[in-house]
């Protein structure tokens, strides 16, 4: 059943992005029809990540209401092995429209709401995407908030840092649960977590802290950092575990085995 | 009103006659009802633009501040565009006069629009209209 799934956070860099693009990849991967939307509209990253052309229309102007969603969509298939589609929806990086964006009042916001909201009606059921990916700007912004309304299911991005931890128990807590949001933990950039036994022991550690469903645990991998954020990762190393942990996280979220 | 309307006719068609009428005054009732909470404004000359807050949109803020049982009829209202109380129920798994009575609130808060047609209420975002 096709989805859309809302990639959050409590603080900034916490591998949304990587998360976001990497997860819609694997799905691709499977062929599947997917799209990533860049809804961090104060800092946009996707279109350097993807190294994309440049974009005749944003996101920006689809909830602006100054044009339709397939203007906005830029086609990346090719860069994915298989029969999957790859689209991208990209946020305008540039300060203009930074500052735009950042001076909307309520009104312009639950527009922005019902737009997204449409999208079900314009992608999933029109044209038959599987899997829609919003990459949102981390903690309670109107734009993730939005995101996660209009989302089916929540993947929340942590890390094992103190300031992050807190922050993301109490939103776990008072947004998505007010909200009734299916959610999904995922601990990224985990220290020694090869041996097995740690893993279990942090894996049970986590459900009784957080009281959620774990997604999956990423280690840190140095050749991740080392990459700059300039790869798809799962396309460029098929054999990496990072490629294997994803997988498992997508087949996870298509069997709906959450928990 | 309804006696006239009774001969000849199966008992279910009366009830359900019954039960649009119990409707009608339940909403003419709440309405009264938010009046004399209000006070009835002193223009009285437009009773429906007197009834809600005028500009009361249904943003997220809006959405995480609502008390629990309001937020769920809200929420299922924001994903379908457009809906009868019956429908909220269905997705909500309570009552539709609960439901009914829920969405004539958030219309009275001035969230949502309310429009008959036929038989049937529908309740909806106006979220285009709103300036």
């Amino acid at each position: 059943m096709s989805k859309i799934i809302a990639v959050h956070s409590y603080k900034g860099g916490t591998g949304k992005t990587l998360l976001s693009v990497n997860l819609a990849a694997t799905f691709a991967k499977s062929g599947k029809k997917v799209c990533v939307f860049d809804l961090d509209f104060r800092a946009p990253s996707l279109f350097a990540i993807l190294k994309t052309p440049n974009a005749d229309y944003w996101l920006n102007d689809y909830l602006n209401n100054t044009c339709e969603i397939d203007k906005t969509l830029i086609d990346l298939s090719s860069r994915i092995p298989g029969n999957g589609k790859f689209y991208a929806c990209l946020a305008n990086p540039s300060t203009e429209a930074i500052r735009d964006m950042s001076s909307k009042d309520r009104k312009w916001e639950m527009r922005a709401l019902g737009r997204l909201l449409a999208l079900r009606e314009t992608l999933l059921k029109d044209q038959k995407f599987d899997y829609l990916f919003f990459d949102t700007s981390p903690g309670l912004q109107y734009s993730s908030i939005n995101a996660i309304v209009a989302a089916d299911f929540v993947v929340v991005a942590t890390t094992g840092d103190r300031s992050d931890v807190d922050g993301t128990k109490r939103m776990l807590a008072e947004l998505y649960n007010l909200f009734e949001k299916k959610t999904g933990l995922v601990l990224n950039k985990v220290l020694d977590a090869s041996a097995t036994a740690k893993k279990t022991e942090m894996q049970n550690k986590i459900k009784a802290d957080y009281q959620v469903p774990m997604l999956g645990m990423v280690p840190c991998f140095c050749e991740i950092l080392r990459a700059e954020g300039n790869l798809i990762f799962v396309q460029d190393k098929p054999d990496h575990p990072f490629t294997k942990i994803l997988a498992e996280m997508t087949k996870k979220i298509e069997n709906d085995e959450v928990n | 009103m309804i006696r006239n309307d009774l001969s000849n006719k199966k008992p279910l068609n009366i009830l359900e006659k019954i039960e649009e009428s119990l409707e009608k005054l339940n909403d003419k009732i709440e309405i009264m009802i938010e009046i004399q909470k209000n006070g009835n404004g002193n223009n009285g000359n437009n009773q429906k633009t007197s009834l809600s807050l005028p500009d009361a949109s249904l943003d997220v803020m809006t959405l995480l501040s609502m008390p629990d049982h309001l937020r769920k009829t809200a929420m299922v209202i924001c994903r379908c565009s457009r809906a009868t109380a019956e429908e909220i129920a269905e997705q909500t798994k309570r009552a539709r006069a609960v439901e009914s009575a829920y969405l004539n609130q958030l219309v009275i808060m001035g969230y949502l629009k309310k429009e008959r047609k036929g038989r049937k209420a529908y309740f909806f975002i106006d979220r285009e209209n709103q300036s």
